[in-house]
Order: structure tokens, then C-alpha cells, then sequence
């Protein structure tokens, strides 16, 4: 969207973003969701990394993200998905990391 | 910056939205600090509220923020190009506009919270010293939560958020009420929300009726009811948004005269100034040549008039009335005059009364013709045309504007006169204009219904249209009836002969009598030579009798001195 080829967010394979809202119960129940997903799955990603909008707030304008927990997936080739939610569908999640 | 623009009512501090329309239903605007939220169908003019409202922001050099869960940046900026206003959206440095419909492609997994969105609008109202936010389609993004309490929990966060940073929110939604088998996110929203407007439309005829209304405005006066809306290049209008106030109207006592002299006479001088006349009428019955008469002479008293008509362009009334003596060229050339003409069908019946309304405003006439107001009735909301038009009458009433609506009534109307009898009511003078048919003939007639104030003649009267103008005719009544036509002009022949005679009778008689009077004369003459000669006469025989006494004086005395010589000189 409003990235360039040398963003941090257009990596040579695939990444993970978790955006948060400080120790909000649902940002933190998403972050224990993702932690064990990761750590259960054999896929080849790099573990997530996290913005907290409160400290950030223009990252959410950057990303075009602005409800949080938010897991945002950039594959390879730059395509993005996102995930909204406490990540609390074990089987919704393992589905959006494996690009299913 | 946040003081601008605010007023208090009753605790609750209200923020002018800066449409004027908007800003008078609502006596004041909107919530200084807290949501308001607009509900309404798809395409009903959401999100144009809420571009224009920050639009007016930007004007009075306030600042905004909008974000749309449903179009992006530029789609929102095109959207509002189509509006005088704007371009002030894409060049102010005080307007914010945040793309959010990213949220509309993702997945959902569980609830989530808004405490982002509400970070990233402080951010950026704070970035542009906003007063105003606009989130547009929020129905976007609390669809996604798994329940609506969640939902709705969010919706009083966002409120209480925007109480507390004294920020004017404006939420806008779908409304999806004939679906019942989804869900509406929106509702438990309508309790808990201290404002909600709602916008709706329907067909009508095939055209587009917008409306607005009111539906809560906790703790504050505001007009309730359900008005007509529309949107044009300056944006949305309420036209019957302003409060008609009767006190302003000014008593009306001066006279005007309608053009027609003879119309004149009998309502006693003319209509009166800030009146409504009505002229009702069959097609053809000269209604527009009684207008045209109306604005002419108005005209010609070097006021301003104004003629809009629904049935002819004004260079064929022009013309049409230039051969009945009537000059609307030249009041036209010099500024006093102007002929507006419309298409009844062409708009809705607000659109009709706005563009009335604007073209008042900018003309400012002294009198003022619609010729046939109940063109009104033919275009698109006809429903509403009788509350335009008791709009627009209120609005010349209060302007001290003469008015003259003329209405076309139907040949098969068994009342006849009037379509407009409700307007009738309204009006201060009601003529009507017929046909007679009789023996033959189709003559105009002109008869006056009402008058307020005046002691008019209730008598109908002919009307006929020559080149030296309007004419009324006198009346004949002949027994129960009135004449006219040939009828008439026999009857004035009738008169006309008898009066000639009369007169030539007359005339014999005054030959007679000074005939009389000259052989009289003569008589006269002749008695005064006879007195003459009489009294020439007595007089001369009184000299013969003295004559005669001396002679008889003279011979007694010869006879004495006869008879006594001696003594006759004793007598002398």
C-alpha cells in the first residue's frame, strides 16, 4: 500500500506482524494465540513482530490497520493478509499461517 | 480552537455544523464533544453530511478529520469534487482523510478492540488541531465483531473518548431495516447514542425524494419532523428547514393596482400590498394576461417584479401579451422586470421551491406572479407541493412581496373554479375567471370571489381582450343573468337606440318650446306696439278735450261779456 521495495515490511521471506494495544486482554491473549501457533508449527517464519499502536499510532496509518490484536502475514513476494481478533480460533490461525 | 463556533443549551454545548439548514433544525448544531450518529440506506447523502460539514470546518478555519471504512482517499476526494466546497477537502493542510478500508478485506478471528483507531485519530486531530471527526461507514467495521454488545460497548467508548477530548463525531451506517435475516450492528447503537439523524429515500413517480429527520437529540430543542432533502453542488438543503415566525409580517394598508383599471375599481383601489391574489381559471381564460398585466404595471411604478412561469418562455409571453397591449420588453430591458420560466416537470416540487426561494432572494421583487402555481402539483412529490406552496406564501407574506398565483383548473372540475381551493383558503383576493357559454358564444368572465378588507362588487363581469388591453365590461343583469357577448353589445344597442331617441326627443321638444316662446316673443312684441299706439292715442285725445274745454271756457266768457257790457270787464 503505501510501502517501498526497501520497507522493512517487504522482506525476502515471509514475516509476521502483531499489532497491539498496550496490555489490552484481547492484545495479550493474541499474543499467547500466536506464540503457541508459531511454536506448534513446522512452517519456515520468522517469529512476529510487535507494534503497539498506542506508542505508534502513524504505523497504523502506515499498515492501514486501526482495530487491534491485528496479525499481519507479507509473504515473499509482498502479498498481505491480515487477521483481526484475539486469535482465539486455534484452527482459524493455523490456516491464515499457513496460507491456507 | 475547540471554542469555535460553540454554543450552550442547557449543559449540553452544541458545535455549528455550518449548514445553515442543518445547523437551524438542530438549533445549533451538533454535540460540541460526543457522536452523533446518521443513519440511513445506501446513497441517501451520509457521507455528503459528512464531507460537508468538515468542509465548513475547513472555511471557518477549523480543522477535520475523515475516515471512510468503505472508499479510499481519492474516491472519497472525487466523490466531493462534485460539490462547490470540494476542493477545500483536497487542498486544506487542516483536513485529514484516513483510508480504512483496509478493514474490509481482512479476516476475523474473535473480538477486537478500537483502542488503535481511537490512537490514530488523536494523532491526527491533534495534527491538524481538528474540532470535527467524521468516521464514515462505521457499520464496516462493527460487523465484524463477533456480537453486537461488543460492538456496541466500542460505540460508547468512541462517544465517551470524544466527550472527554471535546471532539464533534460523526458516525454514519447503513441502516438495513427490510433485512431481517442479518444482523443490525447499528441497533443497540440507537439507544445508547444521545443523537441519531436519519436519512432515507423513496421513489417517487420514478424521481428521487430524499428525506431527513431527526431521530433523537437528547436534551435539546429540535425540529422533529420528517423534512424533504435535497442535494445539489452546494450540498444537502432542507428547504423547509427555517421557522416561519408570523409576527414579522408587516400590515399591509397601501393599495396596488393589478394593471387593469377597471379591476381596479371594484376591489376598491387594488390588492393590497404584501397580499395573495389567486386567479383560478380554465385554460385559455387569460390568467397569464391578468399576471402579465399585474407585473407591468408593477413595473411601471418602478418596482421590481418578477414572472416565473411553468407554461410558456418568456419571450412568448412577451410577445403573446405585446399584442394585447401589454409591454413586458421594455420593463425587462430596464432591470424591473423579469420573466423566469421553468419546467414543472423537471424537478421535484422542493427543488422548484428552492430555485423559487433562491431566485427571491436574489431578485428581491415587490411583486411577484407564478403562473399557474398549480404547475406545482404536476411535478415529481406532488404530495408535498401544497406545503410548498403554504412555504412559499409564507415567505412573500413575510417579505411584504405581492404575490398572484394564477391555478389552472379543470374543465370538469364540478366545483370548476379552483384546483388550488386549499390555496384559496390562503389567499387574500381569489379571482376567477370563466367561460360563458351562451347563445352561441364563449365569452371570458371575471367575477371576484373574495376580497379580504375590501368592499368588492360580487358581480361577474365580461372580460375582453382587445389591443388597447384588459377590459371589463359593464355589467347588464337581465333578469337573473348577467349579459354578455353579443348579448351584451345587443343590449347596448338596445340602450343606445332608445337613448337616441330619447335625446331626439328631447331636442324636438326644446325646438317646440323655443318656437313657442319666439311666436310668444312676437305676441309680446306686437301687445307692447299696441300699448304704444294706445297710450299715443289717450294721450292725444286727452289734448283735444283740453282743447275743447278752453273753447267752451272762451265762449261762456264771450257769452257773459254779452249779456253785461258794462260789467263784463268787472269778471276779467
Amino acid at each position: 500500500m503505501n510501502l517501498t521495495p526497501a520497507d522493512d515490511a517487504h522482506p525476502k521471506r515471509t514475516s509476521l506482524i502483531l499489532f497491539v494495544t498496550g496490555e489490552a486482554p484481547r492484545s495479550r491473549r493474541a499474543h499467547h494465540s500466536l506464540s503457541a501457533a508459531l511454536d506448534d508449527s513446522s512452517l519456515d517464519i520468522a517469529p512476529a513482530r510487535e507494534i503497539d499502536l498506542l506508542r505508534e499510532p502513524q504505523q497504523a496509518i502506515r499498515f492501514g490497520i486501526f482495530a487491534t490484536p491485528a496479525l499481519l502475514r507479507i509473504d515473499a513476494s509482498g502479498n498481505r493478509r491480515v487477521l483481526y481478533g484475539d486469535l482465539s480460533d486455534e484452527r482459524r490461525l493455523k490456516d491464515f499461517l499457513a496460507a491456507l | 480552537m475547540k471554542d469555535t463556533g460553540t454554543i450552550a443549551e442547557h449543559g449540553l454545548v452544541k458545535r455549528a455544523t455550518g449548514i445553515h439548514d442543518l445547523d437551524t433544525v438542530t438549533h445549533g448544531g451538533l454535540p460540541a464533544g460526543g457522536a452523533t450518529l446518521v443513519i440511513g440506506e445506501p446513497g441517501c447523502g451520509k457521507t455528503i453530511i459528512g464531507l460537508q460539514i468538515l468542509a465548513s470546518a475547513l472555511a471557518r478555519g477549523e480543522g477535520g478529520v475523515f475516515m471512510s471504512f468503505e472508499e479510499s482517499r481519492d474516491q472519497i476526494l472525487r466523490n466531493a469534487d462534485a460539490f462547490r466546497w470540494g476542493p477545500r477537502l483536497r487542498e486544506s493542510s487542516r483536513c485529514e482523510i484516513i483510508d480504512g478500508q483496509s478493514m474490509r478485506r481482512a479476516e476475523f478471528s474473535g473480538a477486537f478492540d478500537i483502542d488503535g483507531l481511537l490512537a490514530v485519530l488523536d494523532l491526527c486531530a491533534r495534527r491538524v488541531e481538528g474540532t470535527w471527526i467524521v468516521l464514515d461507514g462505521i457499520d464496516q467495521l462493527l460487523r465484524r465483531q463477533l456480537d453486537s454488545q461488543t460492538a456496541i460497548d466500542q460505540i460508547a467508548q468512541l462517544n465517551d473518548w470524544c466527550i472527554e477530548h471535546e471532539y464533534s463525531l460523526l458516525l454514519t451506517g447503513k441502516h438495513i431495516s427490510s433485512d431481517r435475516t442479518q444482523p443490525d450492528y447499528l441497533n443497540g447503537i440507537e439507544f445508547m447514542l444521545s443523537t441519531i439523524l436519519v436519512l432515507s429515500s423513496t421513489l417517487v413517480d420514478k424521481r428521487l425524494n430524499r428525506r431527513f429527520r431527526i431521530a433523537k437529540y437528547r436534551g435539546t430543542r429540535h425540529n422533529p419532523d420528517e423534512l424533504a432533502m435535497l442535494i445539489d453542488d452546494g450540498g444537502i438543503h432542507l428547504p423547509y428547514a427555517d421557522p416561519f415566525i408570523p409576527e414579522t409580517i408587516p400590515a399591509a394598508g397601501e393599495r396596488l393596482g393589478t394593471g387593469i383599471e377597471r379591476l381596479d375599481k371594484i376591489l376598491d383601489g387594488g390588492v393590497y400590498r404584501g397580499s395573495i391574489t389567486l386567479i383560478s381559471g380554465q385554460p385559455g381564460t387569460s390568467k397569464t394576461t391578468l399576471g402579465a398585466a399585474f407585473v407591468a404595471a408593477a413595473a411601471g411604478r418602478g418596482e421590481r417584479a418578477l414572472l416565473i412561469s411553468f407554461d410558456e418562455f418568456a419571450r412568448q409571453i412577451v410577445r403573446n401579451v405585446a399584442t394585447l397591449g401589454i409591454d413586458l420588453q421594455t420593463p425587462i430591458d430596464s432591470g424591473h422586470l423579469r420573466v423566469v420560466a421553468r419546467a414543472s416537470w423537471d424537478a421535484l416540487v422542493e427543488e422548484h421551491y428552492m430555485a423559487l426561494l433562491a431566485l427571491i432572494d436574489e431578485f428581491q421583487p415587490d411583486c411577484l406572479v407564478i403562473d399557474p402555481a398549480s404547475a406545482l402539483l404536476k411535478s415529481s412529490g406532488a404530495d408535498s407541493a401544497f406545503l410548498a406552496l403554504e412555504r412559499l406564501l409564507a415567505v412573500t407574506r413575510t417579505r411584504g412581496i405581492t404575490l398572484m398565483l394564477t391555478s389552472l383548473s379543470e374543465a370538469d372540475d364540478p366545483f370548476g373554479e379552483s384546483t388550488l381551493s386549499h390555496a384559496s383558503t390562503l389567499a387574500d383576493t381569489w379571482i376567477v375567471l370563466r367561460y360563458q357559454v351562451k347563445g352561441g358564444e364563449r365569452n371570458r368572465s371575471l367575477s371576484v370571489v373574495k376580497s379580504r378588507g375590501t368592499a368588492h362588487s360580487n358581480q361577474v363581469r365580461e372580460m375582453t381582450l382587445s389591443p388597447q388591453g384588459i377590459e371589463l365590461a359593464d355589467v347588464y343583469p337581465y333578469g337573473s343573468e348577467v349579459l354578455m357577448g353579443t348579448a351584451r353589445i345587443q343590449k347596448e344597442s338596445e340602450e343606445f337606440a332608445l337613448r337616441q331617441r330619447q335625446l331626439k326627443e328631447r331636442l324636438r321638444q326644446q325646438q317646440r318650446l323655443e318656437r313657442e316662446i319666439d311666436k310668444t316673443r312676437a305676441l309680446v312684441q306686437q301687445g307692447q306696439e299696441e300699448l304704444e299706439r294706445l297710450q299715443e292715442e289717450l294721450i292725444a285725445e286727452s289734448h283735444d278735450q283740453k282743447e275743447v274745454d278752453r273753447g267752451v271756457d272762451q265762449h261762456q266768457d264771450s257769452v257773459i261779456q254779452r249779456r253785461n257790457p258794462g260789467q263784463g270787464g268787472l269778471a276779467q
